[in-house]
């Protein structure tokens, strides 16, 4: 968590050159890779048939898990897993596909089945609860980029209802050759770095990676003496229901689940002080996001300090909505917002306040948005509370 | 105690698989009790020598009825199945597309495998052909997701768009999470149910896994839900898709209930390995017994098991166990099983289960012959059954995952 505040306070981007796979038939040749060398340890025990989306999972959900001092086998409560992939194992089923027609034609021999077992969208968050030896309730949400999100807020609710009292909740997802071919077969990649909200963007820039939070009631958090990095206040998705790959023009079906995340908080939209947008750097996603800000906050909108971290660790995809939920709380933590990459002017169209060069510090830091807006029109917003500003202990 | 989702009720059913479109085909299958499987396509040569060949494909593929042709041209086949399926649904509640304000309809879709031939088609091209001929259909179809988005554009629905993807238990997941929604306030209306598609090469790939029934010996191919003997399911493809509403809303505009949506809940079998199912009934039957405790009379109160079992070795085996388990000294009530029948994926349990409540006459299990003592349940024998009052869905994934529904008689 550490490397990743310091990396995202930066503002240095981490797209570039990357080799997870061949792409040099590719039209774009930029992402951002996870360094596997700065991995933390394999799962423990028999080494189980992993995906890289999978051990990513693992490792994050540990670092959750140490970081919130709980011990789960003895925490005597009904953990649960709230999961979100876009692709799972595809990496892996990419190779095994491969060798599969190859061998079909009959060239080399049939690649050993066992090689896609992880390929399910399920085995990232089935991982974590296999590794974390959970009991309770195992959830996996697959609505493309707001995978992450979603399963943020499936986990808040579930906390709430008392289905679970530990959620552990987040999203993984690796580069594969599937999504990398599938954007620039739609023209969304960016041959550069991202460029969220510039004039001169031109498309998304894929990343890779696994972000996870825990999350327990604040009360029964507060009784064992743990220190609430959040509290997590709000979570409402929506769906465009406009068109399968584009975002409504107006942003009508963000701007609806930006204002049920603000309800569900029980906050006035005055009160977010800044915005960890979905800013994908596609010329309509950041178009229509602007507009549904501006529809919910009005002229306030132009003032509020927005932020991606797309624009430094790419688009992750089914785990995008769970890493930007924790930058969002890292931001909320330090009193700064994380900057984008200076460089290249902001889109005149696009009358916001963008954080770019440096760490904006804020002179209120209570409540902060982290939006998501995904393939098939899936919207989903998340709203977090500093702890201790919450003022409406649920 | 009517349990904590109880004020959501199914007033709609939309189901499209392999015995046809609606519920009158699927009800005369089930009484019948015999698997509805068709040839799998095996020319491509993916499949291994002596594997399986079988599957319940939907064979009637002309949904123009639910989807015009214009519209069906740009969608893959699991979203006309799922826009199919919820255009019945609707229409079974009396109620046109959206059914309400569209942004207080939810969508809670449920799928293992998404859209296989569209990702299978783009992975072709890709691997083959090169990156750059890529086509952007496939690759927007092949999102789990796009079923649930095709709906939702389809009937207009802008509520929350959910898809899950946790295998065997992902259909109860969804009818859960649509009846939590319901029960909070979320939505006025939730459109829930599953969807799934086989093709050659998911066959192909599910049968060099072990998955698949076979031919054995002198056994024919069939799925034998926990008979001994069992070695494999049937795949099965279609959707199913259930209106969810409030009670109090349904009854004020007079709309015929199906059922109540009762307990739900939810577990993980950690000794579970990836693709298969583990050996720790015990705890999953603590949570299932935790559940049973609380539906009115206990798990005597369960008038019918309407089962996942599919003729998977170990699943069936931990499925057995479970309830086993879970009921104790308590007589087990009949456990019916319409995998048998459907075939795994595809939502096979959720219209069953509805149509059993509704006093559908159900065949014997197909395939069951010979009890397997590491199981110790005798499925449905096809005999009379009497009023279902209460009927309890299970959905045990391979992976470990496992869901639990209660359907209550709406009186």
């Amino acid at each position: 968590m550490a490397s990743f505040w310091e990396g995202l306070r930066s503002g240095r981007t981490a797209i570039g050159p990357f080799d997870r796979f061949d792409h040099s038939g590719h039209r774009t040749h930029v992402a951002a890779q996870v360094d596997l060398a700065a991995e933390p340890g394999r799962p423990r025990g028999k080494p189980p048939r992993l995906s890289l989306a999978d051990r990513f999972a693992v490792a994050a959900a540990r670092e959750a898990v140490v970081r919130a001092g709980l011990d789960l086998g003895a925490c005597g409560g009904r953990p649960g897993v709230y999961f979100g992939s876009r692709t799972g194992g595809m990496l892996e089923s990419e190779a095994y596909f491969e060798a599969f027609l190859a061998a079909a034609a009959g060239r080399g021999r049939q690649p050993a089945p066992g090689v896609l077992a992880s390929q399910q969208y399920n085995g990232p968050g089935d991982a974590v609860a296999r590794d974390l030896g959970i009991g309770g309730p195992v959830q996996t949400v697959s609505a493309a980029c707001a995978s992450g999100a979603m399963a943020i807020g499936d986990a808040v609710r579930a906390v709430r209802r008392g289905e679970a009292d530990v959620a552990i909740a987040g999203g993984s997802d690796s580069l594969c050759r599937l999504t990398y071919a599938g954007f620039n077969a739609l023209r969304s990649v960016d041959e550069r770095p991202c460029r969220p909200f510039r004039e001169a963007r031109a498309g998304l820039s894929l990343g890779e990676g696994a972000a996870t939070v825990l999350l327990e009631p604040l009360d029964r958090a507060l009784a064992r003496g743990a220190r609430p990095l959040v509290v997590a206040a709000g979570e409402a998705a929506t769906c465009d229901a406009y068109h399968m790959t584009s975002p409504h023009p107006e942003g009508i079906g963000a701007a609806e689940a930006i204002r049920g995340a603000l309800a569900d908080a029980r906050l006035d939209p005055a009160e977010i002080d800044f915005v960890n947008a979905h800013g994908t750097g596609t010329p309509l996603n950041d178009v229509a996001e602007c507009k549904a800000l501006y529809a919910v906050f009005g002229d306030r909108a132009g003032e509020l300090p927005v932020t991606s971290t797309k624009s430094l660790v790419g688009h992750l995809l089914g785990s995008a909505g769970a890493l930007e939920a924790v930058a969002t709380i890292l931001c909320l933590l330090s009193g700064e917002v994380h900057p984008m990459p200076d460089g290249g002017a902001p889109d005149p169209a696009i009358r916001l306040r963008l954080v770019l060069g440096r760490p904006l510090r804020l002179s209120r830091a209570r409540h902060a948005l982290s939006t998501s807006l995904a393939f098939g029109g899936a919207n989903a917003a998340l709203v977090f509370t500093r702890h201790g500003d919450e003022g409406l202990v649920r | 105690m009517k349990g904590l989702y109880a004020e959501a009720v199914i007033t709609g059913l939309g189901t499209i698989g392999p015995c046809g479109h609606g519920r009158g085909a699927l009800a005369a299958a089930l009484a019948a009790g015999k698997p509805v499987a068709a040839e799998v396509d095996r020319g491509a040569g993916l499949h291994r020598e002596g594997g399986a060949q079988l599957a319940a494909l939907v064979g009637e593929r002309d949904v123009s009825r639910w989807v015009p042709p214009a519209a069906a041209r740009r969608i893959s086949f699991p979203s006309k199945f799922a826009v199919s399926a919820a255009r019945m649904a609707l229409a079974d509640a009396g109620l046109g597309d959206a059914g309400a304000g569209p942004d207080r309809v939810g969508v809670y879709v449920a799928t293992a495998f998404g859209s296989v031939l569209s990702t299978e088609k783009l992975l072709r091209r890709i691997l083959l052909e090169g990156p750059q001929a890529a086509q952007p259909f496939d690759f927007s179809e092949c999102v789990a997701n796009a079923p649930a988005a095709q709906l939702a554009i389809a009937v207009g629905a802008r509520g929350p768009n959910v898809t899950l993807t946790q295998r065997e238990s992902g259909p109860l997941l969804a009818v859960a999470r649509g009846a939590q929604a319901v029960r909070e306030g979320l939505v006025d209306r939730a459109l829930v149910g599953a969807v799934e598609e086989v093709t050659p090469l998911l066959h192909a790939l599910l049968d060099r896994f072990g998955a698949l029934a076979r031919a054995e010996g002198p056994l024919g191919e069939m799925p034998r839900p926990f008979d001994r003997r069992r070695n494999g399911f049937l795949a099965g493809e279609g959707a199913t898709l259930l209106v969810l509403e409030r009670e109090d809303d349904a009854r004020a505009r007079g709309a015929r209930i199906l059922a109540r949506v009762g307990w739900s809940g939810a577990a993980f079998d950690a000794t579970a390995s990836v693709a298969d199912w583990g050996d720790g009934h015990a705890p999953l039957a603590a949570a299932l017994r935790a559940g049973l405790d609380s539906l009115p009379g206990g798990a005597s109160g369960v008038s019918a098991v309407v089962s996942g079992a599919s003729g998977a070795r170990r699943g069936d085996r931990i499925e057995g166990r479970v309830l086993r388990a879970a009921w104790g000294k308590v007589p087990l009530p009949p456990v019916l099983v319409p995998k048998a029948v459907v075939g795994e994926y595809g939502g096979g349990i959720l219209a069953p289960a509805l149509l059993a409540l509704e006093g559908a006459p159900f065949g014997p299990t197909a395939g069951f012959e010979e009890p397997d003592p590491e199981v110790g349940v005798a499925p449905h024998d096809g005999g009379a059954r009497g009023i279902l009052e209460r009927v309890l869905l299970t959905g045990l994934a391979s992976g470990g995952a496992a869901a639990w529904v209660v359907l209550e008689r709406a009186s």
